[in-house]
């Protein structure tokens, strides 16, 4: 309870606010929807926004995933060698330079219509904070231990297994944190051209002003990422408790 | 570096500026094309208005901007128009510029389709599904034999490669430049299967009405020479548009502003009908886009 409380507080006190300025005809409500009007849209299309909710998800868990192997496993390659970063590392900025709206309707192109499309969106804008993270994770391994592994003449592999990567995970954690909700975000985006889940509710929704069930929309695509910024977080205490400052319980 | 006093100095220039006679602002909901053409031919200087127009894009919300205040005047479709009043947003229509709804569905001819209906049965069709058009199409024919994808907006690179492929149109626009690609298209007025809103509608708010009535007036005067003046001799517009809307091209311009005259030309340009609104509003409160049906004296002025 004590961790729920302090979001609460604020949750609950600006929820009433926009309650009272809807109601009291402050704002007007085809410009912001009442909260109780969001509840109500929510609940009156569940069976539409549950079946959407499911296909972003799927959607945005898939293009995470991937983004989480092929970005962890470029980092390593860029790591291994200064050549082969100084090559490789600038082509890996423009994946976070993509303005994903402008190449979405080529995605269609090439994956067609439903959750290729989807998935691809997703990857392209979540895959970079997980190379750069990464990348300083492995670069920025303790020399002394370093020079240590090296004194007992470990192979390049075990310094990788046992001691850099290892020391990386705090760093490839707040990777995978920003890659979250990046994830999200470039799901639903993909939704908007290839057709699907909550970003295709939010259009539809938008063509007929029904400002709540867009609201309603957004409301669950922020939930999911929360739920997957969450699942990192309880990755992050599992693996991190015993050694790294950031996860020791604070009293 | 900046002192609090130049800060202030500046904050108060900046406010001085925001209060100079206020411009009149008019929101479009697509870039300048020949849809707008009298919006910009419009001489506006000599009924005394300031007028600057606000392109837009994909999705500009021009009604709820003239709802909120945001722009003085705006272009929306009659459908959208109804809507938004149902919502309690007070839009009233003041200048219809296309008589007839130009939107559309085109298939190639090559499927030798003979109706709207026959496009659905098979193959993929891009439509934006929220339109209240779309959903009578679903209810009267179904879309269970046909894959329905997001409308692409005026992109026509999928229609192109798939033969199986059909795509919501304005008839005067894609289907053209299909052509140009080298595909021959057939097409489909959505007017055929009886929905028929006014759509590139001049529209302002009610506060607006009741509290600037000449200027109202003095917009619908200028709008209407505009386009008499377009529906004329468009080439001086276009080149105008052409100028802020390079993407666009010169020669398109042209064979646009020709094909969509005889949608716009009527007795007096720019004006509606009552019995135009109510059969409108059937229609939408027959679909529940709408609560229920309401006067049509209540969506539009004739200034």
């Amino acid at each position: 309870m004590k961790r729920f409380l302090p979001p609460l507080i604020p949750f609950i006190v600006v929820t009433l606010a926009l309650e009272w300025m809807v109601r009291s005809g402050f704002v007007p409500s085809y410009l912001v929807p009442a909260p109780s009007a969001v509840l109500r849209a929510l609940y009156e299309s569940r069976d539409e926004l549950g079946a959407a909710m499911a296909k972003t998800s799927a959607a945005a868990v898939m293009g995470f995933a991937l983004s989480t192997l092929t970005g962890v496993a470029i980092a390593v390659l860029l790591s291994s060698s200064r050549a082969i970063q100084r090559s490789f590392y600038p082509y890996a900025v423009f994946f976070q330079t993509v303005p994903i709206i402008a190449i979405a309707p080529l995605l269609v192109i090439w994956f067609g219509y439903g959750i290729k499309t989807v998935i691809a969106s997703a990857f392209i804008v979540s895959i970079f904070p997980v190379i750069a993270n990464t990348l300083t994770g492995l670069l920025s391994t303790d020399p002394a231990l370093r020079d240590l592994f090296r004194l007992y003449r470990a192979s390049a592999t075990v310094t990788l297994v046992k001691l850099r990567f290892p020391a990386a995970l705090p760093q490839i954690l707040t990777g995978l944190r920003v890659a979250s909700g990046l994830a999200v975000i470039g799901a639903i985006v993909g939704e908007f051209i290839g057709g699907q889940g909550l970003g295709s509710v939010v259009d539809v929704a938008r063509t007929q002003q029904r400002v709540d069930k867009v609201f309603a929309a957004v409301l669950l695509a922020s939930l999911l990422g929360l739920a997957l910024f969450g699942l990192i977080n309880l990755i992050s205490a599992v693996t991190l408790r015993r050694w790294h400052a950031s996860e020791a319980t604070m009293e | 570096m900046m002192n609090r006093r130049t800060f202030l100095g500046a904050s108060v220039a900046l406010l001085a500026a925001c209060g100079k006679a206020p411009k009149i602002r008019l929101a479009l909901n697509w870039k300048p094309d020949p849809q707008f053409g009298g919006f910009y031919a419009a001489p506006y200087d000599k009924h005394g208005l300031d007028v600057e127009i606000l392109p837009g894009g994909a999705g500009t919300p021009t009604v709820q901007m003239i709802g909120a205040g945001s722009a003085e005047f705006g272009i929306v479709s009659a459908d959208e128009l109804v809507v938004a009043r149902s919502h309690g947003n007070d839009v009233v229509a003041l200048f219809a510029v296309f008589q007839n709804c130009p939107q559309g569905i085109m298939a190639h001819a090559s499927r030798h389709l003979a109706s709207i209906g026959d496009v659905l049965k098979e193959g993929t069709l891009a439509i934006q599904r929220g339109l209240p058009y779309a959903r009578i199409l679903e209810k009267k024919y179904r879309f269970d034999h046909v894959k329905v994808v997001p409308s692409p907006g005026g992109d026509i690179s999928a229609f192109l490669r798939d033969e199986k492929f059909a795509q919501q149109c304005f008839v005067m626009s894609e289907p053209l430049q299909a052509k140009h690609a080298g595909v021959d298209v057939t097409v489909f007025p959505v007017a055929d299967i009886g929905y028929n809103p006014y759509t590139t509608v001049l529209a302002t708010s009610g506060a607006q009405l009741t509290n600037n009535p000449d200027r109202a007036k003095a917009m619908v005067a200028a709008v209407r020479k505009g386009w008499r003046a377009y529906l004329n001799d468009p080439a001086p517009t276009n080149a105008k548009m052409h100028d802020l809307n390079p993407s666009m091209e010169a020669a398109a311009f042209a064979e646009v502003a020709e094909a969509q005259k005889s949608f716009i030309e009527t007795a007096e340009l720019g004006s509606m009908t009552a019995e135009r609104w109510t059969m409108l509003i059937g229609q939408l409160a027959e679909l529940g886009d709408i609560p229920q049906a309401f006067p049509a004296q209540d969506c539009f002025r004739s200034l």
